[in-house]
C-alpha cells in the first residue's frame, strides 16, 4: 500500500517475547477503554470518573477487592480448565457442565456425612474438607472424561459434546436442589442446603485457600507444558495429530486425558465457588449466572494463547472489570450493562491486536522513480 | 492476449535483474535471461537456489523488490496470476491444484472466461479434444481428478493452461511424481508443443537427463545468482552439476556389498485397506536381512505408502504376520515399534515427520521423549536433548543456526536431514525409509543415500520405497516392484534390468522381451 512517499508493508515476525506480548495487550486495553469512554460521553458521564470508580471499586475498596479477587480466581480456573484441552487442539465448552459437576460431588460428599442435618453438626474440617474438594474434582473429571472419550474412540465433535453435558448438568442440579431434590437446602427456596460451619472453608488473609491452589496450578501448568513429557505430548497433539501420532503418541489417549484435567480443574473452580467463597457455603438459586461466567475462561485462554501464566492478569482483569462494571452502573445509574460493554469491546481488542504477534508494520520511503507507462 | 505475431525464435519473455530479498537472504540476486518462442528453457538449481521464488514472480505470485519483466517486449507489472494469465503465461504447480470430486473438463473450465453462469460442455469438450489431438495426450474428459494418477492429473493442469491461452508454460518439476512410461509420453508431446512456437520453461531440481533430453537451453541458478546459461549441447550431466552444487557430484553409487545377516524384518501375506477402505495391500509376503537395503520401487498410490504405515504402526493390517527379529509385532503400536528398534522416516516430511512450530531440538525429541535416558520421573532433560541436536546438526551438516531454530524455517533438504539424523541416531534395526531424496536437491540427495548405506553397513536392515528408479537400482540389493498392492517379483539386482522394472511398475507382468 502507498501512502504518500512511503510505503507500507506487512511483514511476518518470526518471534514475539513475552515483553512484546505483554506491551501490545496492554495497548489493546488501553484502545478498550479509550472506545468505551464514547459511551460513558454518551449516557453524559465523564469517562474519568467512570473509569476511576469502576477501577478503585475492584481493586482498592475493601468490599470490592474480596468480590475481585473471588471471582478472578474463578475465571482463571475456568480458563485453565479451557486451556489444557485447548493445548492439545480440542475446545473444552463445557466448564459450566463440569464446574455444576464439581458443586455436585462436594455437597454430595458433605451429604454422606450427613452435614445436611443441621448448622451446628461438629464435623472434623481436616478430612471432609480434602474429600469434598476430591469428590468435586473427580465428578468434574468424570463429566470432563465423556467428551474426552468419545473424541479418541469415535472423533465425535467434543464441542458439541460438552455444550450439550452442560444443559445436563445445568437440569441434575435443578433436579437436585429445588422442590424435594436430595440437596434441597431447609427453606425450599431453589438453594441447595448450607453447609455446617465445622465445613467452612479455611482463609487466608481473609480470602478462600482456593486462591493459593489456584496460582499453584497455573505454576504446575506452567511447567507441565514447558518441561514435562506429558506436556510434551499434549502440545504435539495439538500441533499436529498426524506427527503425534508418528511418534508414537496415542491419539485416544491425549484427548482423554486432557479432558479429564480439564474438568477435575473445572469441577474444583465448582468448588470454590460454592464450598470456598466466604458467604454462600451452599449451591445458590443464581447458579446458572456462573456456569455463564466461566464462558470467560474460554475468552481469557483464548487471549493468553494458552500460557497458564499469562492467564492470571488477564483473569484478574476480567474479574475486576465484570465486578468494578456492575457497580458503576448502579452508582452512576447508567441504563445498560457497562460491564459488558466494556469486556466485548475488551475481547475484540486484544484479539484483533493479536494480529501484532504475527505481524509488523514496515514503513519505507519510497525513491522518486519515474511513473511506469 | 496481445496481438503480436509470434515467430518462432523470438523473445517472448525477457527477466532483467530480477532481485527479491527476504530478512536474511537473498532469494534472487540480479536474474537475467530470455526464453524464446519454440524453446525449452530450464531453470536448474538446487533447493533453496531462488527457483521457487523467481518462478512465483514470473507469476505474479509474488512482486520482485528489483527488476523488470518484459513479456512479448512489452514491460509489465504483475499484481497477481490473473495479469499473467491475461498476457498468455501459464504454470503446472508441483502441487496440484485440481478439484478431486470434478470431472476432467469441469477442472478445465474453472475459471475459465467463456465459462459464464451457462457451461456449454460440449462445445468445450471438441475445443479440449482438438487440444489433446494436437498435442497427443490422451485423457477421458469425463473423468473425476481422484481417479487419475499422477501424470494424468499433470496433463489435466498442462491442458487447462492451454486452454486459457498460454503461450508461455511454466512447468515445476514436471517429471518428479511421474512413471518412468509416463515421463516418456509427458517428453513427446512437450516436443510437439515447442513445435507450435511455445515457450516451455521447466523448473527442475534433479533428474538432470531429462534436462538433457529435452531441453534447449539451460539456465542454472545457486544461492539466488545465475551460475551459468548454457546451451544444452554444451552441457554435460556432471558439468551441469558442478554449476549447481558448487562442486563435483558421484552420480553412480558405489555399489556397496555387506554380509547379510540374519532376517531382520519378515512379512507374512500382509494385507491391508487404504483410507477409503478399499484393500491397498493385498497378501505380500517378504523378508529383509541384517545389512540389506530392499527397495520397492513404484508410482505412488500402489499400496507402497499403506505397507510402510501398516509396518510403522500408524495403520491396522487386516490379515498375515508381521515379525521383527523373530518376535511378532503384528498388533504393536508404533510406540512399541520405536522402543523396539523400527524407525520410521516418512514421505511427509512437513505434516507427519516434523511440527514447523517446533525448535529443533523438540523436533528431535520426537523421537526420543520416550527413552529413560531423556525424562527423568516424567520431566524432560532439556540439556541432553539440547545437546544431542547439537551434534545432529554439526554431524548432519544441516543448515541452522541452532537447536532453537523453527523447523518451518529449514529448506526441503535441512528438513529431510534432520529427519533422517533423528531416526538413524537412534540407530533403529529396522529402517522403513519412505521416498527419502523426493524433492531434495542433488547435494541432500547423495548425502541422504550416503547415510542410508552407512547405516546398512552398520547391520541395519532398510526398507527403501522410491518412485525414483535409478535410485532404487543403485541402492537396493533386491527391488520388488510394487502395483495395486502386490509385488510383481523379487529380483536380486544383479539381475535387474531397468527397463522390466519400469514394465513392473506399470503393471506389466511380463519381462521385456530380450534385444
Amino acid at each position: 500500500m502507498k501512502l504518500g512517499n512511503y510505503q507500507v508493508k506487512l511483514e511476518k515476525k518470526l518471534k514475539v517475547t513475552g515483553l512484546e506480548a505483554a506491551a501490545i495487550s496492554t495497548l489493546a486495553i488501553v484502545i478498550a477503554l479509550a472506545l468505551v469512554s464514547l459511551i460513558f460521553l454518551k449516557a453524559g458521564v465523564n469517562p474519568l470518573i467512570g473509569y476511576t470508580k469502576i477501577f478503585s471499586y475492584a481493586f482498592a475498596n475493601k468490599f470490592g477487592l474480596p468480590l475481585t479477587i473471588n471471582r478472578s480466581v474463578f475465571i482463571l480456573l475456568c480458563t485453565c480448565a479451557f486451556i489444557v484441552p485447548f493445548r492439545a487442539g480440542l475446545w473444552n465448552i463445557g466448564m459450566a457442565g463440569q464446574l455444576y459437576a464439581g458443586a455436585l460431588g462436594a455437597f454430595a460428599v458433605a451429604l454422606a456425612f450427613g452435614a445436611k442435618g443441621s448448622q451446628n453438626l461438629d464435623l472434623s474440617p481436616g478430612i471432609v474438607i480434602p474429600l469434598m474438594m476430591v469428590g468435586a474434582m473427580l465428578s468434574g473429571a468424570l463429566i470432563g472424561a465423556i467428551p474426552g472419550f468419545l473424541k479418541g474412540r469415535f472423533n465425535t465433535n467434543e464441542i458439541v459434546v460438552t455444550m450439550m453435558l452442560n444443559s445436563i448438568a445445568f437440569w441434575l442440579v435443578a433436579f437436585m436442589i429445588k422442590d424435594g431434590g436430595l440437596f434441597m437446602g431447609a427453606g425450599g427456596e431453589g438453594e441447595g442446603f448450607k453447609l455446617p460451619q465445622s465445613l467452612y472453608a479455611p482463609q487466608i488473609l481473609g480470602g478462600p485457600f482456593t486462591i493459593l491452589i489456584a496460582l499453584g496450578l497455573t505454576g504446575f501448568l506452567y511447567f507441565m507444558f514447558a518441561r514435562t513429557k506429558t506436556g510434551y505430548q499434549i502440545k504435539t497433539y495439538g500441533l499436529s495429530p498426524s506427527a503425534a501420532r508418528y511418534a508414537g503418541i496415542s491419539s485416544y489417549k491425549i484427548p482423554l486425558l486432557v479432558f479429564i484435567i480439564g474438568g477435575l480443574i473445572a469441577g474444583l473452580a465448582g468448588y470454590h465457588l460454592f464450598v470456598a467463597v466466604p458467604g454462600v457455603y451452599k449451591i445458590t438459586q443464581n447458579y446458572g449466572d456462573f456456569g455463564d461466567l466461566s464462558f470467560y475462561g474460554i475468552i481469557c485462554g483464548l487471549i493468553s494463547l494458552g500460557n497458564p501464566l499469562a492467564a492470571i492478569p488477564i483473569s484478574l482483569l476480567f474479574g475486576g472489570l465484570t465486578n468494578g462494571g456492575r457497580y458503576v452502573q448502579g452508582e452512576l445509574q447508567l441504563g445498560f450493562g457497562i460491564d459488558y460493554a466494556l469486556l466485548g469491546v475488551l475481547m475484540i481488542t486484544l484479539v484483533a491486536f493479536q494480529f501484532f504477534f504475527r505481524y509488523k508494520i514496515v514503513w519505507k520511503k519510497i525513491a522518486k522513480e519515474k511513473k511506469d507507462v | 492476449m496481445p496481438m503480436v505475431e509470434i515467430k518462432r525464435g523470438d523473445t517472448v519473455l525477457e527477466a532483467r535483474g530480477i532481485t527479491k530479498r527476504y530478512p536474511g537472504v537473498v532469494a534472487n540476486d540480479h536474474i537475467d535471461f530470455e526464453i524464446r518462442a519454440g524453446e525449452i528453457h530450464a531453470i536448474l538449481g538446487e533447493n533453496g537456489a531462488g527457483k521457487t521464488t523467481l518462478m512465483r514472480i514470473l507469476f505474479g505470485l509474488t512482486q520482485p523488490d528489483e527488476g523488470e519483466i518484459l513479456v512479448f517486449g512489452e514491460k509489465v507489472n504483475f499484481r497477481s496470476p490473473l495479469d499473467a494469465i491475461h498476457l498468455g503465461i501459464g504454470m503446472v504447480h508441483q502441487n496440484r491444484k485440481l478439484i478431486p470430486a470434478h470431472s476432467v473438463i469441469e477442472n478445465i473450465i474453472l475459471g475459465h472466461p467463456s465459462a459464464g453462469s451457462i457451461m456449454n460442455l460440449k462445445r468445450t469438450g471438441e475445443e479440449i479434444t482438438e487440444l489433446c489431438t494436437k498435442y497427443d495426450f490422451t485423457i477421458d474428459l469425463k473423468a473425476k481428478i481422484w481417479q487419475l494418477s499422477e501424470g494424468e492429473k499433470q496433463v489435466v493442469e498442462i491442458l487447462k493452461a492451454l486452454y486459457r491461452g498460454a503461450k508461455i508454460l511454466i512447468l515445476d518439476e514436471p517429471t518428479s511424481a511421474l512413471a518412468p512410461p509416463e515421463i516418456e509420453k509427458l517428453l513427446a508431446s512437450i516436443k510437439i508443443m515447442t513445435g507450435s512456437d511455445l515457450a516451455l520453461v521447466p523448473f527442475i531440481t534433479h533428474k538432470l537427463p531429462i534436462v538433457l533430453t529435452v531441453s534447449h537451453r539451460v539456465t542454472v541458478l545457486r544461492r539466488g545468482k545465475v551460475m551459468a546459461r548454457l546451451s544444452t549441447a554444451n552441457a554435460t550431466e556432471n558439468s551441469l552439476a558442478r554449476e549447481m552444487v558448487g562442486r563435483d557430484v558421484i552420480f553412480r553409487l558405489e555399489h556397496v556389498n555387506v554380509e547379510k545377516g540374519k532376517p531382520i524384518l519378515e512379512v507374512e501375506k500382509l494385507s491391508a485397506t487404504n483410507d477409503k477402505g478399499l484393500p491397498a495391500l493385498k497378501e505380500v509376503s517378504f523378508s529383509v536381512r541384517e545389512g540389506e537395503i530392499f527397495g520397492i520401487a513404484g508410482v505412488s498410490g500402489n499400496g507402497q505408502q499403506v505397507l510402510a504405515e501398516v509396518l510403522a504402526g500408524l495403520r491396522d493390517s487386516m490379515g498375515g504376520k508381521v515379525f521383527l527379529d523373530g518376535k511378532d509385532i503384528t498388533r504393536s503400536s508404533s510406540l512399541d515399534k520405536w522402543q523396539k528398534g523400527v524407525g520410521y522416516i516418512p514421505a511427509e516430511r512437513i505434516d507427519v515427520g516434523s511440527i514447523g512450530e517446533y525448535s529443533l531440538a523438540d523436533n528431535v525429541l520426537m523421537n526420543y521423549y520416550f527413552d529413560d535416558e531423556f525424562n527423568r520421573w516424567g520431566i524432560l532433560d532439556s540439556k541432553r536433548i539440547r545437546k544431542l541436536t547439537e551434534a545432529l546438526i554439526s554431524e548432519y551438516d544441516i543448515a541452522a543456526p541452532g537447536p532453537d531454530t523453527t523447523a518451518k524455517s529449514l529448506s526441503g533438504g535441512n528438513l529431510q536431514k534432520l529427519i533422517l539424523a533423528r531416526v538413524l541416531s537412534r540407530k533403529p534395526r529396522l529402517i522403513i525409509a519412505n521416498l527419502p531424496t523426493q524433492g531434495l536437491d542433488v547435494g541432500a540427495t547423495e548425502f541422504v543415500q550416503n547415510k542410508l548405506l552407512e547405516a546398512k553397513k552398520e547391520g541395519a536392515g532398510i526398507l527403501l520405497i522410491s518412485e525414483d528408479l535409478d535410485e532404487v537400482l543403485s541402492l537396493s540389493d533386491r527391488v520388488a516392484p510394487i502395483y495395486e498392492g502386490e509385488f510383481m517379483d523379487i529380483i536380486p539386482i544383479e539381475q535387474v534390468r531397468k527397463e522390466d522394472i519400469g514394465a513392473m511398475m506399470a503393471g506389466l507382468k511380463h519381462k521385456v522381451a530380450e534385444t
